[in-house]
């Protein structure tokens, strides 16, 4: 079959960009990582590209296509070629060029060394006795253990767009990974650790890496695990997690959200006290409901006394997220829209770019 | 009329009740009888599925099986938030028999109804923007909304994660533009209109909030939008009430109107002003009143 591709190359010597197209040969199951090698072999040798398994598990060649990170490895060309289309590649988002599709991956294992990446189970000698761990147990980082650190989720990350520092949800899933190890010993360490700034409340819930992991691993899911495990350890000073809180407040009480105590409840009183112009400017259209009389569902009973039934139930913190994983990993991930936006990505307002060497990042 | 169970969420109850307002206004004339649901709860707004999953998962539960007891098989939203949700929920629900089981046995516990799994989300949005509603709403859109250039800003969770909500390409919605043709305005397109407008941050990370939502209302300007769309009333909260902000943090005044899919339909759809309520807006909708001689 006939594949076009345009690519966007950029030269790390001379500091260009430059969108080229190409037009191979390929056979009909060719993925968009062998129409890249066809391209390196036979039209231009300087194509710079990562890849290493060519069968999803090594995650060295994530790239976007049209926009959307994807491993090329993974996506077949047939449909795209014969609708016609071209495809735009071009290098992940939120991480430095190094050259062409080639992206500095130190911003990304920075992180991941952050989340300290690797079991801590207490002892420096095993001893002679396995430890055996249940199944069950295992099922808990069952999708974080899935992970191939390919970075297509942090290459489309809202929050690390808008902040840098942010652990982002490769590293938070790793985390993930091992505070739901029932072998690890550093839990409460590790929950502190991650529910710093840049942690786990920095997400904005955007669920763009559920949505582009080519494994599973549901970042924002894992994400949403910390946060539920932090709440149940009472690593809760957080801002992030006092919102959260707050909102179970509300269900148990009024049934409905507390909205105009939501801030106070969140930032502390001598914060809010300085958001009191804000405040005004929004009481005047209606936004701030007043707080007297409550809003109350009806009914709102049975919500009270499902919190107090459900607290013995076995499926606190994380457990009550992993319960829901069994029915769920049978829907099908949808297609990855193959032919989304026709837009350069490096155009005005474009999504999160990779950034070239020296380069502001914000 | 199709008749559907309609859970208003928390903030179309209270502080965005135009949203409720014009949507109650605007759903016989798209053939939508709706049937209001009362004793249900906040759906946790990914909130509590983050604080405490199982009480999430509860909660969401209840609001399912209150729907069902309806007797209708679908339950209507207007918020990005509940519809992932109680999507998610529902998921869960219907594919784990024992998990259901023993959710149902708790609701019965606490005197309410069990969930049987008869009843399908859908966002408004989704209901009126093809078949037989979005007929309806082409007829019903008769005043037009001739010149306007608008700007759909689709929020992230009708999109996102397309498993669990699935309607339309999450790269490439269309839903959106297809109802502004059918109100005959011209959509206006940009990149971030898929994007995240910071809202679940916007109190504990403001500045990480900010530098998102400034990326769409920068990028709908630039593009020559005369207002803002979203089906989302958190994402219309920080669009229209948080630019004071974005003002006072880069100096950009956008004055950017921001409304909501029903209040847009209703304007072409020759709603009164009582429904559409656009005093409880920040930023001032006059400029589009103005430009359509409403």
């Amino acid at each position: 079959m006939k594949v076009a591709l345009k690519i966007w190359r950029y030269d790390a010597v001379a500091g260009e960009r430059a969108l080229r197209e190409y037009e191979i040969d390929a056979p009909v199951e060719a993925t968009l990582l062998d129409c890249l090698d066809i391209v390196k072999d036979r039209v231009d040798g300087t194509l710079a590209y990562r890849k290493s398994c060519r069968m999803m598990i090594c995650g060295s060649c994530g790239m976007r296509m049209d926009g959307a990170a994807v491993l090329a490895c993974k996506v077949r060309m047939s449909e795209v070629a014969e609708a016609g289309h071209i495809p735009v590649i071009s290098a992940m988002g939120n991480m430095p060029i190094v050259k062409d599709l080639v992206v500095d991956m130190e911003p990304f294992w920075g992180k991941i060394r952050a989340v300290t990446p690797f079991l801590q189970p207490g002892y420096a000698d095993p001893g002679e006795k396995e430890n055996i761990v249940s199944q069950q147990r295992m099922d808990v980082i069952h999708k974080e253990s899935l992970c191939i650190m390919c970075g297509c989720c942090v290459s489309e990350c809202n929050s690390m767009e808008a902040d840098p520092d942010f652990l982002g949800p490769a590293a938070l899933a790793k985390g993930m990974r091992f505070v739901g190890d029932a072998r690890d010993q550093a839990t409460v360490e590790r929950l502190q650790e991650y529910s710093g700034e840049h942690g786990i409340w920095d997400c904005t819930r955007c669920y763009f890496c559920q949505e582009r992991c080519p494994k599973g691993v549901d970042p924002r899911d894992a994400i949403a695990k910390l946060g539920a495990e932090a709440v149940r350890a009472g690593i809760d000073s957080d801002m992030g997690a006092k919102h959260a809180k707050w909102f179970v407040t509300s269900a148990k009480t009024t049934g409905w959200l507390r909205e105009t105590e939501l801030v106070p409840k969140t930032q502390g009183i001598a914060k809010s006290m300085k958001e009191v112009k804000f405040a005004m400017g929004l009481l005047r259209h209606g936004k701030v409901p007043p707080p007297f009389p409550p809003h109350v569902a009806k009914h709102v009973e049975e919500a009270r006394a499902l919190y107090d039934l459900v607290k013995h139930d076995g499926a606190q913190g994380a457990a009550g997220i992993v319960q829901g994983e069994h029915a769920l990993s049978r829907l099908e991930h949808a297609e990855d829209g193959g032919a989304a936006a026709e837009r350069g990505p490096y155009g005005p307002g474009s999504f999160a770019e990779p950034y070239l060497p020296g380069e502001e990042t914000t | 009329m199709r008749t559907v169970a309609y859970y208003k969420g928390c903030l179309a109850s209270l502080s965005a009740k135009e949203l409720d307002t014009s949507t109650q206004a605007l759903a016989p004339k798209v053939g939508l009888e709706l049937i209001e649901l009362e004793a249900v709860t906040c759906c946790g707004a990914g909130d509590i599925h983050e604080a405490e999953p199982d009480y999430y998962l509860h909660l969401n539960a209840r609001i399912l099986a209150y729907a069902e007891a309806t007797g209708a098989d679908t339950l209507m939203t207007v918020c990005n938030v509940c519809t992932l949700n109680l999507r998610q929920a529902n998921h869960a629900l219907k594919g784990d028999a024992a998990l259901l089981e023993r959710v149902n046995d708790n609701l019965v516990t606490v005197g309410a109804p069990p969930y049987s799994g008869g009843v399908e989300v859908m966002h408004f949005l989704w209901l009126i923007s093809v078949g037989e509603g979005y007929e309806l709403l082409k007829g019903a859109a008769h005043k037009g909304l001739k010149g306007l250039k608008i700007a759909p800003f689709y929020g992230c969770q009708i999109l996102r994660p397309s498993k669990l909500l699935g309607f339309e390409d999450p790269d490439k919605p269309e839903s959106l533009e297809r109802i502004i043709a059918a109100c005959g305005g011209e959509a206006v397109d940009y990149p971030a209109k898929i994007k995240c407008c910071g809202f679940p941050i916007i109190q504990a990370r403001e500045d990480v909030a900010l530098a998102e939502l400034i990326q769409p209302i920068e990028q709908a300007k630039e593009a020559g939008a005369d207002v803002m769309v979203t089906p989302c009333p958190l994402c219309h909260l920080s669009l229209d009430a948080w630019q004071s902000k974005l003002r006072k943090q880069t100096g950009k005044d956008f004055q950017m109107p921001i409304l909501h899919l029903s209040q847009l339909i209703g304007v072409a759809a020759g709603l009164d002003a009582s429904e559409l309520k656009f005093k409880r807006h920040v930023v001032s909708v006059s400029a589009v009143t103005e430009k359509l001689a409403v």
